[in-house]
Parts: C-alpha cells; sequence; structure tokens
C-alpha cells in the first residue's frame, strides 16, 4: 500500500528551500537544495542528507545547514521549525505527508521567527526556560532523603495532571501564539557575559511567557505539594508578561505536537488569577 | 573572597540530573554540563517504566532480594553483586522520592500507584506514567535542578561538548576542556571531581532506538585519557524497532503480546503488496521453528531470527534494507485500538501508514550499552555497599565518577526492562555523599592548581580544532564515513557474532579510523560548526568500537545480549534416560567450566602507542548469589536442572558456601 | 557600553489590572450601553413617538447627563479603544499561517476593534459633533457635515442626517460593532476563567453567537428605523410633544430649544436638503 503510494504519485526528487542565516544579526537568505526522493523520509533525513551531500541545487558548495535535534522520536523537543509555514517538529513531518498534501514539488524550512537565529535553522529558546524559572515550575519538597511516599493522588486527578506534563518545551505554542513577540537582544561592546545574561532575563520577564509556562503552573498548583507554592505562581503570572497578555487566538492548542489541553490551562489559570486578584485585594 | 570546591557533571540525563540535585542538597557547588538543554537529554525516550519492591508485592512473596536476584540472573551474573544489591534494597525509596518529586505516575483508584508486569520478573514490580515513564522522571529532576539554578547552586552549561579531562601530574583529575557548541570557544573548566553521566553509545552502530547525542564521545574522551572499560562487548539490541532513514524507533513488545505475527515472503524481495501473498508464500519463520512459543519466543531468540533470516537468509521484505513484516492485520481494528492504540499511532506517526491496514516492517535494533566506564564499589559487611564512600562510582583515575547508563556496573550481560531509569537514578544519588565526604577534606582546590595546567589542557584542544578546520586534502566525508562504521558495527557486532566476521571488521574499522584523521570539513567557520564537532565525535567512536570488537572477538561464549553460535551450549539430544542424564552431566560440566574462563569481567584499556585497545580480565564478585545456567526454552531444561540442583546440594553440605549474604 | 536594564514602564506594571479594566470596560458599561443604545434606537422603527418618549426619558437628567455621558460611555470607549489599540500592536496576526477558526477571530476582533473605533468617532462627530461649544459647532462640525442630531426632534433629524452613503458606513460600523461585543464577550469568559475546557468553550461559543445573532437583528432594526420614517410627518409629531412638555412645565424653552431641529444656524445646504425631504 504504501509503496504504491509512494512510487505512483511522488517525484524522482524534490527541492528543499531553506532561510538560511549565518549568525545573530547577519541578513537571511534563501538556498535551493535538490533531494533524492526515498521512501519514508523525515525532515531530518532530508537534512541529513543535505548535510552529506553540502551542494546546493545549483551546484554551489556550502557548509552544512545547521539545525537542533536529538531523540527524533518526537518526545525531547529539539527539533522545532518552520515547515511550509507552519510550527512542528522535523522528526514527525514525513516528507510523504507534506509532498501529498501541502506542496507536491517543493518543502520550504524556516527557523522559528519568535527566538533569535543562532545559525541557519537553529534558535536560542532560553527564553523558553527562563519562563520555567518564573512561574516556579517544580514541587518544593523538602529534600532528597527518603521520607517516605508522597501525597496519595486520585486518577482522576492523575489524568488532568499527565498530560500537562508531557510539554517538552518545544515552543510551537509561543510560534504559533500572535500574541508572543521576539525578543533579541545583543551584547553590546565591553558588557560582561554575566551583565548580558541579566538584562536578557530582565526582558525576557516583562515579555509574555506564554502557554507552556502558564500551562505548567496549572500543573504544579494542581499538586498537592505544589499547591504550597501556587500564590507565589498567581503573582508571576499577574505580573508583567502575564497570562494578561493572552489574545485567546488558540493557536497554541492547535499547534502543540502533544495535544496539551493549553487553552484549558489558560482559561482555569484566568480564573485562579482573578480569584488570586481579588484575595490579594480584600483579604489579604 | 575563599574559592569554594566545585563538581562538575557532564552530562544531564536522569543519573547527572539526580547526582546535581543531591550534591546541591549537600551544599555543594556544581556545574552541570550537556550537548543538550538538560530536558532534552535521551533518557526521555524511556518508554515503559521504573522497577522496585512495593507493598502489594511483598505480600505475594516478592522482596528486594528477589528484585536483586531477577537483575543478577538476567544479566547472566556478570555484574558484580554488591551494587546491584545495594540498588534493589534501594529502589522503593526511589520511587517514592520520585512520586513525591511530582511524577505523574498512573494511580489505583484508591490513588496509590499503579503497577505493571515486565519482562523477567513474576511481580507487578513497575511503576509507570503513561507511555512515558522516562520522561516524566527527568523532567522532575529537570524541574528540582531548575529550582538550585535559580538558588545559585548549580551552574548550567547547556550546549557544551565535553572534550577532554584535565590530569595534573599525579594524575588526578582536575577538571575538563570543553567547548561552546554555538560560539565555539574552548574553555578549561577547574573541577574538584568530575562526574561523567553521558549516556551510551549508540551511534557507533549508525541508526539505533538511542538519541543524536549517543555518540559516546565524552566517555572515549576519558577513555582515551586512562580510563578503564568495562563489558565493553555487550549490547542490547532490541527485536522490534521501525527502520528509519534517520533512526530506529521502538515498536513495543505488546504488538506481538497482542497477536501480531512475524513473517517474511517466502519468495526474497517479493515486490507484491504484502497483503496479495497468499498464506502458503508466507513464511512464519518464528512460528514454524519455535511451534511452542510462536511469536512469543523470548527477546533474544526473537531478535535473533528475525536477524538470521534477513541476513543469512536473504529473506528481507526489502531489496536494500533489512526488515521482517510484523503483521497486525488479521485482528480487528476496534480490538487493536482499543490494546494497541497508543503504540500503534507512534507507527502511522513516523511510518505514514496505518499498521491495521497494511503489516508493519520492523527489525532488531541497537538499544542500550551495558558496558561502560569501569567504575569501583566499597562493599559493606552484609553484602552491599558502604554509602558516601569515596571508592563508590569511582573510575581507576582519581577524581573522575562515572554513572547511569555509561558506567559498567549494574547491568552485567544483559539489562532487565525497567531497570535502566532506576540504575540511572540510583548511582546519581548515591555518588553524591561520597564526594561531599571528600571535599570536606581537600588538600587544595583545582581553581587554586597552577593556571599552566589549564591553559596546556586547553591549548591542546585548541590546536586539535584549529587543525581539523585548517587541514585539507583527505577529502574524506565525517557523515559518509560514519554510515559505514555503522554498518560494519550492525553487521558484526550485534545479534549474532562471529569470530571471522569480527576480525574483519577490526581491519575495516582500523582502516576507517585512520580514514577519519583525513576528513575534510565542509564548513570551516568559527560559529555554531556542527560540522567539526560532529567529526571529532565520529575520530573518537573508534577507540569505543574497537573495545566492542575486541571485547566480542575475545568472549568465546554465549553470554547474555553477547551471542556466538559457535559457543553456544547445545540442548539435550538423546531420549534416553540414561543417556539423557549422561548428557546433563555433561552440559552442566561444560557450564561450569564455561564460567571458570568467562564469568569475568573485560576490561579494555586505551594503548595511545598503537591507538588501539587492549583487554584484559577482572573477576567477578558474585558472592551473594552463585551463578546458575539459564535454561529458558532448552531442550532438556528440566534433566539439567535436576544434576544442577543435586551439585549444588553436594557442594554446600560441607562448606555451607552459596547462602552468604542472605540473612 | 551597555545601557542599564530598562525599569517597567507605567503600563507594565500595571499591565494585568488594565487588561482586565480592558475586558470589563468593553462589557460594562461600554457594551451594555452599547445594547441600550441599540434597543432605543429600535424603537424608532416603531413610531417615531416611542423613540421621541425614550430620548426624552433619557434626557430627563438634565443637568446630569454630560456626567453620565462622559463618566460611563465616553471615558469608558476612549479607555476600551485606545487602549484596544495598544494591544493591537502587541500582536503579529498570522492567519496566513495558522487558519484555525478562533485565530481568525481573534484576528476579526481586532479588525472589528479599529472599525468599531473609527466608527464611533465618525458616528459621535456626525450625531453631536464631539463638542457642546457653540463656536465649534457653528464653524467646524455643521459645516463638515456633523452634530445633525435633535434631541428633541429625535426621529426626524436622525433621518434627515441619514442620507447617501451614509446607511453603508453606518451598517458596517455597527455590524463590526456587534461582532466586537459578541466576541469579546467570549474571550472576556475565558480571560476571567468563566469557561475552561474546550467543551465549555464551545458551548460558550454557542451562546455568544446566538446572543450576537440577536443583537444583529435589533441593530438592524435601528439601521433600518431612520430609512423608513418620514421626517416630516416624525417633526410634526415631535413638535407636538414638544409643545406639549412645554405646557406641562416639563421644559423651558429657554433651555431646551437648542435641542430642537431648526433652532440652530443651519448652513445653506443643509437647510435645502432638509427641507426637500
Amino acid at each position: 500500500m504504501a509503496e504504491t503510494h509512494t512510487s505512483s504519485a511522488t517525484p524522482e526528487s524534490f527541492e528543499v528551500r531553506i532561510l538560511r542565516q549565518d549568525g545573530p544579526g547577519q541578513a537571511s537568505y534563501w538556498e535551493r537544495h535538490r533531494v533524492q526522493y526515498e521512501p519514508q523520509m523525515n525532515v531530518i533525513s532530508v537534512l541529513q542528507k543535505i548535510a552529506a551531500q553540502a551542494t546546493t541545487a545549483d551546484g554551489r558548495s556550502v557548509s552544512p545547514v545547521v539545525w537542533d535535534c536529538n531523540c527524533l522520536e518526537e518526545i525531547c523537543g529539539a527539533c522545532t521549525m518552520v515547515i511550509n509555514g507552519r510550527v512542528r517538529q522535523a522528526c514527525s513531518a514525513l516528507v510523504d505527508n507534506l509532498l501529498r498534501y501541502e506542496n507536491p514539488t517543493e518543502i520550504r524550512l524556516e527557523p522559528m521567527s519568535k527566538f533569535p537565529v543562532i545559525r541557519d535553522l537553529m534558535v536560542d529558546r532560553s527564553r523558553l526556560f527562563r519562563a520555567l524559572e518564573k512561574v516556579r515550575a517544580w514541587v518544593p519538597v523538602d529534600g532528597y532523603y527518603d521520607l517516605g511516599p508522597g501525597p496519595r493522588i486520585s486518577p482522576k486527578v492523575q489524568e488532568q495532571a499527565y498530560p500537562l506534563s508531557k510539554c517538552m518545551s518545544c515552543g510551537c505554542c509561543l510560534e504559533a501564539c500572535p500574541q508572543y513577540t521576539k525578543v533579541e537582544l545583543t551584547q553590546e561592546p565591553g558588557e560582561s557575559d554575566e551583565a548580558f545574561e541579566a538584562r536578557k532575563k530582565a526582558a525576557y520577564d516583562q515579555a509574555f511567557i506564554g502557554a507552556h509556562a502558564i500551562s505548567q503552573a496549572m500543573l504544579f498548583n494542581m499538586h498537592p505539594t505544589g499547591k504550597h507554592e501556587a500564590a507565589e505562581r498567581l503573582d508571576q503570572l499577574t505580573a508583567p508578561g502575564g497570562i494578561q497578555i493572552c489574545g485567546n487566538a488558540q493557536n497554541c492548542v492547535a499547534v502543540c505536537p502533544k495535544e496539551i489541553p493549553l487553552t484549558t490551562s489558560i482559561g482555569r489559570a484566568g480564573r485562579a488569577a482573578t480569584l488570586h486578584v481579588l484575595r490579594k485585594w480584600f483579604d489579604g | 573572597m575563599a574559592k569554594k570546591p566545585r563538581v562538575m557533571i557532564v552530562g544531564g540525563g536522569l543519573a547527572g540530573l539526580a547526582a546535581a540535585m543531591k550534591l546541591a542538597e549537600l551544599e555543594v557547588d556544581v556545574d552541570l554540563m550537556s550537548l543538550t538543554p538538560v530536558k532534552r537529554s535521551h533518557s526521555v525516550c524511556a518508554q515503559g517504566g521504573i522497577n522496585s519492591v512495593n507493598d502489594q508485592t511483598r505480600q505475594l512473596g516478592d522482596d528486594e532480594w528477589k528484585h536483586f536476584d531477577d537483575t543478577v540472573y538476567g544479566g547472566d551474573f556478570l555484574q558484580h553483586q554488591p551494587p546491584v544489591k545495594e540498588m534493589a534494597y534501594w529502589a522503593p525509596t526511589i520511587i517514592d522520592l520520585m512520586d513525591r518529586l511530582g511524577v505523574t505516575f498512573n494511580r489505583t483508584p484508591e490513588g496509590f500507584l499503579d503497577r505493571r508486569r515486565f519482562g523477567g520478573t513474576l511481580y507487578k514490580r513497575t511503576a509507570f506514567a503513561g507511555a512515558t515513564t522516562g520522561q516524566q522522571l527527568l523532567y522532575a529532576l529537570d524541574e528540582q535542578v531548575r529550582r538550585w539554578e535559580v538558588a545559585g547552586r548549580i551552574r548550567k552549561f547547556e550546549f557544551w561538548d565535553f572534550l577532554a579531562p584535565i590530569l595534573d601530574e599525579t594524575g588526578r583529575c582536575r577538571g575538563c576542556v570543553a567547548q561552546d557548541l554555538v560560539s565555539m570557544e574552548i574553555r578549561a573548566f577547574p573541577a574538584d571531581f568530575l562526574v561523567l553521566a553521558t549516556g551510551g553509545c549508540g551511534l557507533i552502530f549508525g541508526r539505533s532506538t538511542m538519541s543524536m547525542v549517543c555518540t559516546g564521545s565524552a566517555v572515549s574522551r576519558c577513555f582515551q585519557a586512562g580510563a578503564k572499560y568495562g563489558n565493553g562487548e555487550f549490547i542490547q539490541v532490541h527485536p522490534t524497532a521501525i527502520p528509519g532513514a534517520d533512526k530506529l524507533r521502538l515498536m513495543s513488545e505488546s504488538a506481538r503480546g497482542e497477536g501480531g505475527r512475524v513473517w517474511v515472503p517466502r519468495k526474497p524481495h517479493d515486490p507484491r503488496d504484502p497483503r496479495q501473498i497468499p498464506e502458503e508464500e508466507r513464511y512464519y519463520f518464528l512460528e514454524e521453528r519455535y511451534p511452542e512459543y510462536g511469536n512469543l519466543v523470548p527477546r533474544d531468540i526473537a531478535t535473533r531470527e528475525i536477524f538470521n533470516v534477513c541476513v543469512n537468509e536473504g529473506l528481507s521484505v526489502d531489496p536494500d534494507r533489512q526488515a521482517v513484516y510484523l503483521d497486525l492485520t488479521h485482528i480487528p481494528r476496534s480490538e487493536l485500538d482499543r490494546k494497541l492504540g497508543g503504540i500503534l499511532e507512534i507507527y502511522e506517526k513516523f511510518q505514514g501508514v496505518d499498521p491495521r491496514e497494511v503489516p508493519m516492517k520492523i527489525f532488531p535494533a541497537v538499544h542500550y550499552s551495558m558496558g561502560g566506564l569501569w567504575v569501583d564499589y566499597e562493599r559493606s559487611a552484609d553484602g552491599g555497599l558502604v554509602p558516601a564512600h569515596p571508592k563508590n562510582q569511582a573510575t581507576n583515575i582519581p577524581g573522575m565518577y562515572a554513572i547511569g547508563e555509561c558506567d559498567y556496573q549494574y547491568h552485567g550481560a544483559n539489562r532487565l526492562g525497567a531497570n535502566s531509569l532506576l540504575s540511572c537514578i540510583f548511582s546519581g544519588l548515591f555518588v553524591a555523599p561520597g564526594l561531599k565526604e571528600q571535599l570536606e577534606h581537600l588538600d587544595s582546590l583545582a581553581s587554586e592548581a597552577p593556571a599552566t595546567l589549564f591553559e596546556s589542557a586547553q591549548r591542546q584542544q585548541q590546536h586539535r580544532h584549529d587543525k581539523l578546520l585548517s587541514q585539507e586534502g583527505g577529502g574524506e566525508n565525517p557523515y559518509l564515513l560514519h554510515q559505514q562504521l555503522g554498518d560494519i558495527m550492525t553487521r558484526t557486532a550485534t545479534v549474532v557474532r562471529h569470530n571471522d566476521q569480527l576480525r574483519e571488521a577490526i581491519d575495516r574499522v582500523l582502516e576507517l579510523r585512520d580514514r577519519a584523521d583525513r576528513c575534510s570539513l565542509s564548513d570551516t567557520g568559527h560559529w555554531t560548526n556542527q560540522n567539526v564537532v560532529f567529526t571529532k565525535a565520529l575520530q573518537d567512536m573508534f577507540p569505543v568500537a574497537l573495545t566492542i570488537l575486541r571485547g566480542a572477538l575475545l568472549r568465546d561464549e554465549c553470554r547474555g545480549a553477547h551471542y556466538k553460535p559457535e559457543f553456544e551450549l547445545p540442548g539435550l539430544t538423546s531420549d534416553d534416560p540414561a543417556e539423557r542424564r549422561r548428557q546433563a552431566e555433561q552440559w552442566v560440566d561444560a557450564f561450569i567450566e564455561k564460567n571458570q574462563k568467562w564469568l569475568k569481567s573485560t576490561i579494555a584499556r586505551w594503548d595511545p602507542q598503537q591507538r588501539d585497545v587492549e583487554i584484559s580480565y577482572e573477576p567477578v564478585d558474585t558472592s551473594l548469589i552463585p551463578p546458575r545456567p539459564r535454561l529458558y526454552g532448552l531442550v532438556g531444561a528440566e534433566t539439567i536442572e535436576e544434576v544442577w540442583r543435586e551439585r549444588q546440594q553436594r557442594a554446600s553440605e560441607p562448606a555451607g558456601a552459596g547462602a552468604a549474604g542472605r540473612s | 557600553m551597555a545601557e542599564p536594564t530598562p525599569q517597567p514602564t507605567f503600563l507594565q506594571r500595571h499591565e494585568f489590572l488594565l487588561r482586565r479594566l480592558h475586558s470589563l470596560s468593553g462589557l460594562i458599561p461600554v457594551g451594555a450601553y452599547m445594547c441600550v443604545h441599540l434597543f432605543v434606537n429600535a424603537s424608532l422603527l416603531n413610531s417615531p413617538a416611542s423613540y421621541q418618549d425614550a430620548v426624552y426619558q433619557i434626557h430627563s437628567l438634565g443637568k446630569l447627563l454630560p456626567v453620565v455621558e462622559w463618566g460611563f460611555i465616553f471615558l469608558p470607549i476612549l479607555f476600551h479603544a485606545i487602549f484596544g489599540v495598544v494591544i493591537m500592536f502587541g500582536g503579529l496576526p498570522n492567519t496566513a499561517n495558522y487558519r484555525y477558526a478562533a485565530n481568525y477571530r481573534y484576528m476579526l476582533q481586532r479588525a472589528t476593534g479599529v472599525i468599531a473605533f473609527l466608527f464611533i468617532f465618525y458616528h459621535v462627530f456626525h450625531m453631536h459633533g464631539w463638542f457642546h461649544s457653540e463656536w465649534w459647532l457653528e464653524n467646524v462640525a455643521r459645516p463638515l457635515g456633523g452634530a445633525r442630531f435633535a434631541p428633541y426632534n429625535a426621529g426626524s433629524s436622525l433621518a434627515e442626517a441619514y442620507g447617501g452613503f451614509i446607511p453603508v458606513i453606518y451598517a458596517v460600523g455597527v455590524a463590526a460593532c456587534v461582532y466586537h461585543l459578541a466576541n469579546g464577550i467570549w474571550t472576556m469568559g475565558i480571560t476571567w476563567g468563566v469557561w475552561t475546557t474546550p467543551a465549555g468553550q464551545r458551548r460558550a461559543t454557542v451562546v455568544c453567537g446566538v446572543f450576537g445573532v440577536l443583537l444583529l437583528a435589533v441593530a438592524a432594526a435601528s439601521w433600518m428605523g431612520p430609512m423608513r420614517t418620514n421626517a416630516k410627518k416624525a417633526r410634526e409629531i415631535e413638535d407636538k410633544m414638544y409643545r406639549a412638555k412645554v405646557a406641562a412645565g416639563e421644559l423651558d424653552p429657554a433651555e431646551a430649544s437648542h435641542k430642537r431641529a431648526g433652532h440652530e444656524r443651519v448652513g445653506k445646504g443643509d437647510g435645502e436638503r432638509a427641507s426637500t425631504k
């Protein structure tokens, strides 16, 4: 079945257009590559072939395209990129599907547009992890000595928490979010690494934290021990860059490769924030 | 300002994160280095679960000792037993800890942890979180480490490549040299202890179930600096993986458990649609050869048969790729969705083909490395380990430690399912107090060592880097060399091993090793140059590849994952009881002789002059559970077992040996 | 030299509160006022008298009216509109690549917001001329076609002002306002945490959709009112009502006459057009 599909409906080769950029702050440019078709390729194997070829469609020798990947099973979150205009994981983007349903002759690869480009398809997603620090996305345990089992949790709560805990910090929800806008700073001459790092963190903290972090805050506010810091997390969700920036376009939930109910988390966070602020004003 | 001691942990998977978090709790400053953001480490790929004895299994007769016994038996007795015993006894508390850290384990209706049964045991020991237990465990540790990072106790160096340990003139490890993968800056990091937690080396086999960072290069760089490597030839191969152009992805054993049938067309590379091939032209080789077990033969047998039918009999379903059909299409769709929904979706997602309609194509794949850096331990009086002892997890290089998949300590000749997550977290937690203990009595700090030590180490690596960028001429393409290395290793050193093939493979790998010196880079830039990083990793794959091949060549026996048909102890052939009995006696004699010769750890050392490995052997501490034969599926197993039991009895009567440790 | 870390601005420091106020002001008072306004105007379709009655009722506030208008209508609208523009500039619509219904609605919410903003400005000018200063009204507003509404000749002045392409502007503007309110209530429900799950949000979509359609019907009625009104006949009825009010002592002509049509100084062209109707 698969063989009949692929041999009759697909070309001998196809073109891959890649938006490259040699480094931060440099101009980006399109580069065309021609790749021999093979059955059951994904975008990762296309990029691997391009790396081994090191030659463009018009025969120029070029350096291999830089991209980020690791597990290739869509569980580590590394290989996020914009494929044919839509953000997704490169490992689970199958060439057969891209050619059959999106564009029969060409695949277009771009880096995520909401994060500073490091090189080619690789971007700096440290803002995403900074948001997890901001919302204190952890269970505040006393320590790691043996203190017996954890709190009992009903299967219902587990079923609610598990999908949220599958978030692999890939950044798809942020790339697709019209309210999440790029923050890119450059190190000034004479600025120390530490000072630059601190300046970046401050800038990240004032920009939107994004759906993933809101959802993580809700995950830990649901946990019997995590709850102990619920108020601190809600303080962060209502701080500058917090949940108020959400515009309810709901792209996050539509593009999430792990199908995490992000908009449910956002709704619940909205409710919790409402009550939290009222409580702080009238009950604090 | 008085300088404080620091520990450098390389690798941010389960083991590295567990060690970092525990050290932070002990008020030790930690640097944590990783090729990727630690949350993307390979531990996320573990699906099944994590084993421990629990209140329920305990009441069914289970205890820590049995978990220990299962692990040792599964590993074919090749591990030192005290660390395994300690791990089994720690297991319940590790699961309690992970539970407290918020891991979303599946729950029983009353709210306790739910458990499932895994291969190699009779008890429901395995706690799990959906089908992504590894991911969930890793995230819990990642969160704790992030907490310590905010508190200023841990510094992370993500997107850094470990290049070499730094040894002072006395041979003590004083830190490491590493390279920023973005800016390409090479920097020396002084550290009072270096802890390697860099995982497996699957990329040596080209494609495996492992992640792209699992090149084994960090371990190789320590090996080349003088660290011993243990049991390198023991590589676990999973019978059913989905072959992909970029990697091999696991297909759970449950597909066969629910009635999946494995077959190939009798006609080699039959081009017909598999569904058009009539029954009589299909070769259900497992069912034909093992009528009793059918498709549910044990993992290692399934692996060998699938490998054999493709490689030796040339019956692969694809002409240019090895694969057999795993067929579920005879089972009603609704039933498949109910029982196997999740795993069939994985196949569909990555193959773009519906396995309910079309037979899946699967092939065995390299999955786990039991071998790794040799590490020490301190045995306690009761046969476990002495906690907080400096020797625990220490490599032979003073000041250098190894934990997780990159140490050789816990799984012997074969790893039990759902034990890897346990060994990673255990070794990570267990190494910390030993380091803390020593940090309090340091003579001098690494950060106060002479600057020349670090400068020269940095220069050496800078030189290697610059030379690679500037060398012209060689013309070798690192990616193509990697493919060739992977092909050789996969063909000769995975499922079935033959000495002639291994000898040939060594020659070819030595040749590839020399060719890899002459790589020409297509990227000679100084910014995020993945080309040069990969080329260095490739060059460092050869020492480990040679360790695997030489270890396998020398070990003339079958043990765990290491299978050499020439040296297999055959089953009993006679039907006559007396003759059968005599054969069983012979079998047991041969078994004892085999153990005397081969129940030893393989120890590899790097010879920098020859640029090759030297193999020696060390005895294994089997003082707690005496080795016994694994007879699963063997013809005449009952008779052999009878003979074996009688001999054990006779042996134990005068001296009372063999029951040591059981208290 | 590295610039120091920028301090958060006033907007950033009070971002949460401002956004919630923005969300709230859209419903109360702005949205609520809009509903009342549309219902009142729809009464013109019934008869000029019922419309005039309603206007009298509103104007019975007398001197308090400007306070109410500014405090509960103009200022909230201005806040909602201006802050809405600030919000809008913080986002980057991407419906070209992400063609999901909710994403189109997000984009439409912003588009209708802009339309509503422009429309309301025009509408207030067209009807009331923006400022009550006599000089402004005479020299700027009326010559430009604004300040056409005469409260004590409500229906007739409306009908007279409703010529040419103006109904088209009103159709587009009012439809945008109705969409903006109905969809705004939907997003508000998520923002404040009333509906959270996809199922809950689907149900809310239906409720808000039905509300939107009903309100659009009211809007259509109020849009048709001036077109179905004969200005001359309406003027007679209105004048009769005015005289009755004055006779009853409810209105003081000295103060009330400027709210009548034709009692302002009318521009030549306008006067002619009014008389031809």
